[in-house]
């Protein structure tokens, strides 16, 4: 029970967050210089129709009514329709969000499987030339722009070798009865490889490093020593000793990096055509689409609010001696 | 102390009497250009560089402001007062080869202030003959007034003209026939014509196009982006068609006959069918143009308000009775609105006159057309499927058009060499990449058309020193254009002079470059004789003007 309370004032404090990014995204979309009009300039747009889509948009109205208007119909589950699209943004962001999942977990499994491994590894082979020739390495790939990554990547495996094509989710003009068929066919995951590979390179470093110094510290500790005392093999005391206590952590970060993942995902979307949310979200702020722009915001913080309240719940329950009392 | 003062001030007056001549007016204040940053558009934002490194010969103090175009359409449409001058275009589209649109709408005192006429542009001469143009249906008497509108645009020089681009796109000649593409006047081979006409040499039948922007809607009661426009003029049929000419050309219709001045008789083709087998007649086309202007459709209302009455004869025979004579009807209107069907859209405005939203909201599951093109499927910011309809009247001889959504510009020319799209249709990088690849290719034909469009710079008419047109004149012949074409556009473009392409050579009138003299002397001796002068420098008004305008 003492799990609960703490639990119940996370969520209190969750909806305070939450209620800060909607007034905060809602006040500086509409402060930011722009026009939503703006899409609609022509030589024929005439002042009727100027005034037709500025009330249509709810624009004619002060700011602080929109505002309330704005809070009222989120309490109800309303994120508005988008200016551009005239759809309702819920749906909109909906049908774009399985894409950036699948392309965020993918990645992230990836990256968290190569790093938690090759992080185990360099541990173990502390002080020896593979470390000297990988962790500079792992800091290299660490610092390059995922943009130019991507395109380093298309460069030479869909223009040089073809192995891959070069954008989207599928060939042209194939069809898939639902997003399972699709997500399971070999060609999506032909399209999928290219950009989830940059994405797991880009992030392999974090899993990789955490591991790394995790396993570090847990090799000096007292039962690992006791463990080689016992005259276990290596392989029993790395895997079954130590990398379990040492994975605590970078488990945890995982939750956190999906968060990250998703503000990497606006670049890598727009290398490799794929179209996810974080795309959508460029197009929305440039063109000042505030329901959307704000609804594809509010959803990924909602997403990275959320595996923040998982990492500390998962931590706290996966290691008692942390505690929120 | 107080004869300190007085010493004081005579000798500020004794200073500022020998600094300038009796009669000087004010330094011109830090005059800005905006225009987009170098990343979004590099011959615009080098166009601007190069104007601004020759308007500094004459002695002004110039500051090109890189901003986004959303903040540029911000300051330049809605806060009208704020801005002195800006890069500014035009984009080529099928209805403008009618050259109301631009002598109209962008100069027309009516639209000064909060339609096209940003700039402030008023002549109450220029109003009269653009007026005119309008109404005139004799061809050789409306075309003696667009060149008279240009002549006195020449004169006054609203805007600065710099260039009309050139077009430069390509497509697979392993897979299309290049005898079957067509190249549109001013707008280039991405047209209709094409897309209807392609044909086919091997198995790949399917025509896979690229956008670097998405679908907003197919909707064909809304006009709702370029790239949406594409799959909307190949699902809709209109009663008539810009040419490849620029001319308009019967397609709906099998004929269109002008009885007078305001009476039009519109013969449509036997046997027309609406995509869910629903026969087309008489009763769609007149719903169309009573949608339009039922103020649910506001974006077509232009196009349709000079209708007076439309009497449906029989299935197919229709009398349209316009208000006042129209020149640019047939192509303004008649090549403009979609056909819609009434089957389908009647008992949707009707439910929408009771709501807030309007037609121009609506997205249908499945869009209905009758164009040589039948909706197959849309995949947010992915793809358009489209599919050939072979009972067309013209037939495409392609099986399917799949419209790709490819925002990363590299990527693009890699799919076009891969095969992953097989038409360029949307490509805004350097066009010398394009054709040096298309020349290693060896598979890729290029296509360059001169653009209907232009590029400008736009001086705000309504801050001095800018009503002056010798100020005007003086900055535009500054310049000399082939710098911005061979500079800024590396060759892909032509001077420009007019709001009138080249491309458009019934319309443009001949010999306005004759005599267009540029060069810093030259614009200096404009702007002597116009009575500016430069002191230390420093270019200042004439006589007496003060800056009125602070920053």
């Amino acid at each position: 029970m003492s799990f609960l309370k703490p639990a119940s004032a996370r969520l209190l404090q969750l909806v305070f967050v939450l209620w800060a990014v909607v007034t905060i995204l809602f006040f500086m979309f509409r402060l930011m210089p722009g026009n939503p009009m703006a899409a609609y300039i022509d030589p024929t747009f005439t002042v009727e129709q100027q005034e037709i889509l500025m009330a249509q948009f709810g624009l004619d109205k002060p700011l602080w009514e929109q505002y309330f208007i704005y809070l009222g119909n989120l309490l109800q589950g309303e994120l508005g329709d988008s200016f551009r699209y005239r759809e309702p943004v819920a749906g909109r962001i909906l049908s774009l969000l399985p894409n950036t999942l699948v392309l965020t977990f993918s990645s992230l499994i990836v990256a968290y499987a190569f790093g938690i491994l090759a992080g185990a590894y360099l541990a173990w082979r502390r002080g020896s030339a593979v470390e000297n020739i990988a962790i500079p390495l792992v800091l290299t790939t660490r610092a390059m722009p995922e943009f130019w990554l991507g395109m380093v990547l298309l460069a030479v495996f869909s223009f040089w070798l073809g192995w891959f094509p070069a954008g989207g989710t599928r060939g042209a003009g194939a069809s898939y009865d639902s997003y399972f068929a699709l997500y399971t066919s070999t060609e999506f995951l032909t399209h999928l490889a290219l950009p989830a590979l940059t994405l797991a390179i880009y992030s392999q470093g974090l899993p990789l490093l955490l591991m790394r110094s995790n396993m570090l510290d847990v090799m000096k500790d007292d039962f690992v020593t006791m463990a080689r005392i016992k005259g276990l093999s290596n392989w029993t005391v790395i895997v079954r000793h130590a990398a379990r206590n040492a994975l605590l952590p970078v488990m945890t970060s995982f939750a956190i990096a999906v968060g990250y993942q998703l503000q990497g995902n606006v670049v890598v979307e727009s290398v490799f055509s794929w179209p996810g949310l974080g795309r959508e979200l460029v197009n929305a702020v440039s063109g000042s689409d505030y329901p959307l722009a704000q609804g594809a915001f509010l959803a990924i913080a909602v997403v990275v609010i959320a595996m923040n309240l998982v990492a500390d719940l998962l931590y706290a329950f996966l290691d008692p001696r942390i505690s929120h009392a | 102390m107080r004869s300190t003062y007085k010493m004081l001030a005579a000798g500020a007056l004794i200073a500022l009497t020998a600094a300038s001549p009796a009669l000087a007016g004010d330094p011109i204040r830090r005059i800005d250009i905006l225009t987009r940053p170098q990343a979004v558009n590099p011959p615009e934002f080098q166009s601007a560089q190069l104007v601004a490194q020759e308007w500094r010969k004459l002695g002004l103090d110039v500051n090109v402001r890189a901003i986004p175009w959303e903040q540029i359409t911000d300051v330049v449409w809605y806060n009208r007062e704020t801005w002195d001058t800006g890069s500014w275009q035009m984009v080529g589209r099928p209805e403008r080869s009618d050259p109301d649109e631009f002598i109209h709408n962008l100069f027309h005192s009516s639209t000064v202030e909060k339609g096209y006429n940003f700039i402030g542009y008023v002549n109450p001469e220029y109003d009269a003959v653009a007026d005119a143009q309008r109404i005139e249906i004799d061809p050789e008497k409306r075309r003696e007034l667009i060149f008279e509108a240009q002549e006195i645009l020449a004169r006054d020089e609203p805007n600065m003209m710099l260039a009309h681009s050139t077009v430069v796109l390509a497509y697979d000649k392993t897979v299309w026939d290049p005898a079957s593409v067509v190249d549109q006047s001013g707008i280039g081979i991405r047209n209709t014509w094409t897309f209807n006409n392609i044909t086919p040499l091997g198995d790949q039948k399917d025509i896979i196009v690229n956008s670097g922007t998405n679908l907003n809607m197919i909707n064909p009661l809304r006009q709702s982006g370029a790239v949406d426009s594409w799959v909307v003029e190949l699902l809709y049929d209109r009663l008539a068609r810009v040419g490849p000419d620029g001319l308009p050309q019967p397609w709906a219709a099998e004929s269109y006959e002008w009885v007078d001045d305001t009476t039009i008789n519109v013969k449509l083709r036997s046997g027309m069918m609406w995509h869910d087998g629903v026969p087309l007649t008489a009763e769609d086309v007149k719903f169309t143009y009573d949608a339009a202007v039922s103020g649910e459709a506001p974006m077509y209302q232009p196009f349709a308000s000079n209708v007076e009455s439309i009497e449906i004869v029989d299935d197919t025979t229709l009398v349209f009775k316009l208000k006042q004579p129209s020149a640019s009807f047939i192509t303004s209107s008649f090549a403009k609105l979609n056909i819609t069907p009434k089957h389908i859209w009647e008992p949707i405005l009707e439910d929408l006159k009771t709501k807030p939203e309007n037609a121009e909201s609506y997205q249908e599951e499945m869009p209905v057309g009758s164009g040589p093109f039948k909706y197959v499927r849309w995949l947010s910011n992915e793809e358009v499927v489209l599919e050939a309809v072979p009972t067309h009247f013209q037939p495409p001889k392609a099986e399917r058009f799949i419209l790709r959504i490819v925002p990363n510009v590299e990527a693009t020319l890699g799919m076009l060499r891969s095969g992953e799209i097989n038409f360029l249709g949307d490509y805004p990088g350097d066009p010398q990449v394009l054709i040096d690849m298309a020349a290693e290719d060896g598979d890729l034909e290029i296509a360059q058309t001169i653009e209907m469009g232009f590029k400008y710079i736009a001086f705000n008419l309504r801050r001095a020193p800018f009503n002056d047109p010798a100020f005007r004149k003086a900055l535009s012949r500054s310049v000399n254009r082939k710098l911005i074409v061979n500079a800024a556009y590396k060759g892909f473009a032509e001077e420009s002079n007019s709001v009138i392409s080249p491309a458009l050579d019934y319309w443009r009138k001949p010999g306005l470059s004759d005599g267009f003299e540029t060069g810093t002397d030259y614009a200096a001796k404009l702007l002597e004789d116009a009575g500016y002068e430069l002191i230390d420098g420093r270019l200042h008004y004439p006589g007496d003007i003060k800056e009125t305008i602070t920053e």
